[in-house]
């Protein structure tokens, strides 16, 4: 049985500009010790998703259905104060911006201390000894002294360490990082990753990484989904997806990745157009808009996600022959990194 | 910090400074009473209010009047005498501030303690029928002025005066020294007459201040982390919902000054607010100067204490 | 004229009245038997202005100064007639009227801490010092100004006068320049109250005395005070404590003194005093009047009606031309001018009937037989109008006859003076909408009402050409103190001027210095009467109403109004039920 499953999600929020519909129909599941990738725009429905898992979504305005098991209990109907045990203890989350996910009047130590005693009866003094520990682990020089200093004493790289600090301090069952790397220096993004996938290996936590980034994902993830507009559009192994995608978004995504090997053009290859409205989705398949190679039955009804081999779902109407043709012609264009 | 309170303090000097002229100036170049008239009385003769001018110095070019006033204030920190009845303006400025200190500290914490939570509650519940009630409520706390509704508050809750019998009556101020029951029961009313209208206002502001707070990511984190909801709100929602709101009380303790007048008026309080009143009603010069000194120092200095707690209640802030 | 009341400050001063007329219901007074003991509570808006009794004048002051110090004459509640207090009997006036002799009671003593017995010395000291300018007492040239070796210049030190003889311990004699209608009435003033020299010649000195905060009383009460003598019971602006003087001997005074302590609370906003007083958490009012809602709603509706005492009080408000400058140097235009003033409209600004009748000339009704009959009482109303509301078709014939064609006004602009706070400021507004009737544009600057007076309507150089908030109230029963400063050419100063339409009529001027020296009342009378006649004809002033002024006790006490004093109550013939 998967650690973590997800079932069926679906999840909006009522604004003064309409119902947002950020999730529909969101199925994942996460093996211990693995890492599942969910890559996707911004405003596909995975940072949504990320965050309903702990129940951050749940706003007087937001709509929620679906299940998400955990260790055979939902976490969608768990109560707050039961969902409280599972939140940091079990379940740790990283954030974007360091900054602003830090608070910034308190020392970073008292943050860390405070998520220790929020799930243990621990004295003052042990919670500091194993904050210190855990800044250790993460790779703060000093760690006894970066204990009183607040988050923007700090670069931004320490502050996600922190942040890692912090949710790695209860040995967590499964860590979500929310696009950890992003508001980060290219140099010390990898430095980010490194670090979150060395502590995966040493204390075997499954990681969810949540990224926009295939370049990320390629570098840790086992499992891959791809989100738009609130859906998975295709869902396979790392190794299936960068070597035989099946979705046209998939191609677009992978073309837009930076490649160090080939000479700049100056210019990404992005995908043309823009991720559509949440509130207004487009009728048929979500992505028809933007895909040069929708067929007809794409402008009338949405695609199911389906299997086209097994542990590979793509939702498309192409035929799975054209999409292959389609891949092979594309990668003699345009080679993606392997 | 040492060396920015010192500057901060020199600056403040200087304002008062600069204050002291300009009450001067305004005095003498706007038509006020003529105080050696008044005091003479309306069948004294012109020679005879010659006279007092010279006695009280009025006859002197106003410069000069000043500088001797800055003389006076400054070799010997001497705010004159009452040109009306030539009490020292000091002694009575200084036999006031205990009932003034009562009135501005008790309408302060009155009005924190009132304003903070229901704003708070009304946060917590936004669009709740309890907070439009909060809401609605402090929307007419705002709007009345401090005067009316003292006099309401009076006849609805004062001994002598009131429907119900609740509290002390106008005019029974003790110092708490002397029966703190009595002080206290004699101020209960003008505390929260004068909290009124700022706890309303700061109701809405904390109200305000904490929704948007609580939509920042490090609330997000706190909740991750499996903080208690109340832990979430109390500690990390207004630990950052309410440093703004100490910048804010610090400037508007000119306000409550200000409020402190009305409300000594009201319910007869003998405060430095009466005095500044009666001071301007008998064109009294030093009387008025001695106020406005008190006011602008205690709106610097109250100024200054804020910029102060500030850096520490901000880390982000520094002062150089 | 002493200030009166704080919330009105406007009129100054007023002494003597007669009966309320039509008002009041009497309560149970000075008559009637009251207990010993207890506390009177008396709340006020303002402070005293002077605690110094050489220095006050000012009619809420008098209510404490007549009971904690004895001048030669005193009044009783309800009288009108000066008696003797410290004097032991009625001054006498030689035939040329120019000495006046005085005896004054054996055994009467200081309050502590000088215990000793008063003299004729301690009241000759008592009015000179008056003249020094560090007592600067208001009316002690005006009065006594007359007395041989009176200084004519302010003083730096307290001189002595040798008009002010004491041939023996308790003999005074005064000796005049020149015979005056109006000394021995002065004798009431508190000014000649005993102060002993030898005790306060050390406060005296300097440029301003502080004798007032060591005072020592003579009367039934003093103000608390320590064994050095130095005032405790009197803190400005809050109150003022008076305990019974331990050396006050009943048996040489009518007054019966039956309360042990007299509190002042000051400080009272109007309406809250007011509901104090009728809940009975306070006695009476000080220095303001229940406000006109109280008022209404106490007369109309309160089971307390007979609580509320109306005094007359003895002058009046109005409006006063320049008569120096155009348009109103002019007599018909002045005159139109009081024909077309809408008095009734002006009363109103200040709560309507309630607060007085229609005024329609100088001399107020409450001097009855001294001054108001004889100009001819309330039939004389030379302007005359249905129900007071101006006449307009009178007042633009008298402008057809001043030269203006179409009957309307069409010179430069005019300008007033006025109040920047209700109800002057509302009295301004009236006389300025009256007088665009007849084509008067009227452009008013408001200013605070002592400003107005000191800054512009008592300085001649800065006069506008209407001051619509002056009035003045008579010290005392005798209408030269009600027209003679007002309106006698001679007495236009520089500053502090109280002639406000600036009147410099001959004929009025040479029978006021005729009347000054009358010593026969029924003559003198006469000639005031005739007197307030050919000043209202001359509408330098227009008068617009006679005011009362509203005296409310509790329940809890009985009453004693002082009618002389502008309807103050007399706390030492108050008791407690």
């Amino acid at each position: 049985m998967a650690l973590l499953e997800i079932e069926d999600l679906h999840v909006s929020f009522k604004t003064v500009d309409g119902v947002v519909h950020a999730v529909e129909g969101v199925s994942l599941s996460l093996d211990a010790r693995k890492t599942l990738g969910i890559v996707g725009e911004s405003g596909s429905g995975k940072s949504v998703t990320a965050q309903t898992i702990l129940g951050l979504t749940r706003f007087p305005n937001a709509t929620i259905s679906g299940r998400i098991l955990f260790d055979g209990h939902d976490l969608l109907t768990m109560s707050t104060e039961h969902l409280r045990d599972v939140r940091g203890a079990r379940i740790a989350m990283i954030f974007q911006d360091p900054l602003s996910s830090l608070h910034p009047f308190f020392k970073v130590g008292h943050q860390i201390v405070e998520a220790i005693r929020a799930h243990e009866d621990v004295p003052r003094d042990l919670a500091r000894k194993r904050t210190i520990e855990a800044l250790r682990s993460v790779g703060i020089p000093s760690p006894d002294e970066r204990f009183t200093s607040f988050p923007h004493e700090m670069s931004g790289g320490m502050r996600q360490r922190v942040m890692i600090a912090m949710a790695l301090a209860l040995r967590p069952d499964i860590l979500i990082a929310d696009e950890p790397t992003t508001a980060l220096d290219v140099t010390v993004q990898a430095q980010v990753l490194e670090l979150i996938q060395a502590l995966r290996d040493d204390f075997g936590t499954a990681v969810i990484l949540i990224t926009h980034d295939l370049g990320v994902v390629a570098q840790m993830a086992d499992d891959v989904a791809v989100m738009y507009a609130g859906r998975v559009l295709e869902q396979s192994s790392r190794e299936t997806l960068f070597t035989e995608p099946e979705h046209p978004y998939t191609w677009g995504l992978l073309q837009s990745i930076p490649r160090l090997d080939a000479p700049r053009t100056g210019r990404l290859n992005p995908i043309a157009g823009s991720p559509p409205s949440l509130i207004n989705v487009p009728r048929g398949c979500t992505f028809h808009p933007r895909c040069p190679y929708a067929p007809p039955p794409a402008f009338e009804t949405e695609p199911a996600l389906a299997p086209s081999q097994p542990g590979h779902l793509v939702r498309c109407h192409l035929p799975i022959e054209e999409r292959k043709r389609l891949w092979q012609s594309l990668q003699k264009e345009h080679p993606v990194l392997r | 910090m040492g060396a920015y309170i010192v500057r901060r303090t020199l600056w403040a000097i200087l304002l008062l400074l600069v204050v002291s002229f300009l009450t001067f100036v305004i005095f003498n170049v706007f038509p006020s009473a003529d105080p050696a008239a008044l005091r003479a009385g309306r069948n004294a003769t012109p020679a005879l209010i010659e006279q007092i001018r010279r006695n009280l110095g009025l006859d002197k070019p106003f410069y000069t009047q000043y500088w001797i006033y800055l003389k006076g204030l400054l070799e010997h920190f001497n705010l004159g005498y009452s040109y009306y009845n030539t009490e020292s303006v000091k002694s009575e400025i200084f036999s006031r501030l205990p009932a003034t200190i009562s009135v501005t500290v008790g309408g302060f914490v009155a009005w924190m303690l009132i304003g903070i939570p229901v704003g708070i509650i009304s946060a917590i519940k936004p669009r709740s029928l309890l907070d439009r009630i909060m809401m609605g409520g402090s929307l007419v706390a705002i709007s009345a002025p401090v005067y009316f509704l003292g006099l309401v508050s009076l006849f609805l809750f004062a001994q002598g005066t009131g429907v119900l019998q609740w509290a002390g009556a106008a005019g029974s101020y003790v110092p708490i020294t002397q029966n703190p029951g009595t002080w206290f029961n004699s101020l209960i009313l003008a505390w929260l007459t004068l909290a009124a209208a700022f706890a309303a206002f700061y109701a809405r502001m904390t109200r305000g201040n904490l929704i948007e707070v609580m939509h920042e990511d490090y609330i997000r984190t706190a909740r991750a982390k499996g903080l208690r909801e109340s832990v979430v709100i109390t500690k990390h929602g207004l630990r950052a919902a309410l440093t703004p709101i100490v910048t804010m009380a610090g400037m508007d303790i000119g306000l409550l000054l200000g409020g402190a007048i009305l409300t000594e008026i009201v319910f007869n309080i003998p405060g430095i607010g009466r005095y500044a009143y009666d001071a301007i009603v008998n064109a009294d010069l030093p009387a008025i100067q001695g106020t406005v000194l008190f006011g602008a120092f205690f709106i610097v200095f109250a100024n200054l204490v804020v910029d102060i707690l500030y850096a520490f209640l901000d880390p982000r802030v520094t002062y150089g | 004229m002493r200030r009166r009341n704080a919330v009105f400050v406007g009129l100054a001063a007023g002494a003597l009245v007669l009966v309320a007329a039509g008002f009041g219901n009497g309560g149970n007074t000075s008559g009637a038997q009251g207990k010993k003991g207890g506390t009177i509570t008396m709340l006020s808006n303002g402070d005293v202005d002077h605690i110094d009794p050489g220095q006050a004048y000012y009619q809420f002051t008098y209510a404490i100064t007549y009971i904690t110090q004895r001048p030669l004459l005193a009044y009783k509640p309800n009288s009108v007639t000066p008696i003797p207090d410290l004097a032991a009997s009625m001054p006498t006036v030689s035939a040329n009227g120019l000495t006046v002799t005085v005896h004054i009671k054996h055994g009467i003593k200081f309050s502590p801490p000088v215990n000793r017995e008063v003299t004729s010395a301690d009241v000759k000291y008592a009015m000179e010092r008056g003249f020094d300018s560090a007592v600067a007492n208001g009316y002690a040239s005006a009065y006594f100004g007359d007395l041989v070796g009176a200084p004519t210049t302010p003083q730096n030190k307290v001189p002595n006068i040798s008009g002010i003889q004491t041939p023996d311990k308790y003999t005074i004699v005064f000796k005049l320049r020149k015979p005056s209608g109006v000394f021995v009435g002065a004798l009431q003033e508190p000014l000649t109250a005993p102060v002993p020299a030898s005790y306060a010649r050390k406060y005296d000195k300097g440029t301003a005395s502080s004798y007032g905060n060591w005072q020592v009383a003579t009367g039934p009460y003093m103000i608390q005070n320590n064994a050095a003598g130095k005032i405790t019971g009197y803190t400005p602006g809050r109150q003022i404590v008076l305990v019974r003087n331990p050396n006050w001997n009943p048996k040489t005074s009518w007054r019966p003194a039956y309360a042990d302590k007299i509190v002042i609370k000051e400080g009272f906003d109007p309406t809250v005093g007011t509901k104090q007083i009728l809940s009975g958490s306070a006695d009476v009012n000080g220095d303001f009047p229940p406000p006109a809602a109280e008022l209404k709603s106490i007369t109309s509706n309160s089971s307390q009606k007979s609580e509320l005492e109306f005094t007359a009080t003895s002058g009046s408000r109005y409006v006063a031309l320049n008569t120096r400058k155009p348009p109103f140097n002019k007599l018909l235009v002045r005159q139109a001018v009081a024909y077309v003033l809408d008095r009734n409209a002006l009363r109103l600004t200040r709560g309507g009937p309630i607060d007085g009748k229609i005024a329609t000339h100088f001399i107020s009704p409450d001097f009855g037989s001294v001054g108001f009959n004889q100009a001819g009482g309330f039939n004389f109303n030379p302007f005359p109008s249905a129900g007071g509301s101006g006449d307009v078709a009178k007042a633009m014939a008298l402008m057809k006859k001043a030269g203006y064609k179409s009957g309307k006004y069409s010179g430069p602009q005019v300008t007033q003076v006025a109040d920047n706070s209700p109800p002057g400021s509302n009295t301004a507004a009236v006389v300025a909408n009256s007088l665009a009737k007849i084509g008067f544009n009227v452009k008013t600057i408001s200013v605070q009402h002592a400003a107005m007076y000191t800054r512009f309507c008592n300085v001649p150089k800065n006069e506008p050409n209407i001051c619509p908030n002056v009035g003045w109230l008579a010290d005392f029963h005798e209408p030269q103190t009600l027209l003679d400063p007002t309106f006698n050419g001679k007495n236009i100063i520089p500053t502090n001027n109280s002639n406000w339409p600036l009147l410099n009529d001959s004929a009025i001027n040479k029978l006021m210095d005729k009347a000054e020296l009358e010593l026969n009342p029924e003559t003198r009378y006469k000639e005031w009467g005739q007197i307030d006649d050919m000043i209202t004809k001359t509408a330098a002033a227009i008068p617009w109403i006679w005011e009362t002024s509203p005296t409310l006790y509790s329940t809890k006490v009985t009453h004693a109004s002082e009618l002389w004093n502008g309807g103050e109550p007399d706390m030492s013939f108050m008791s407690v039920k």
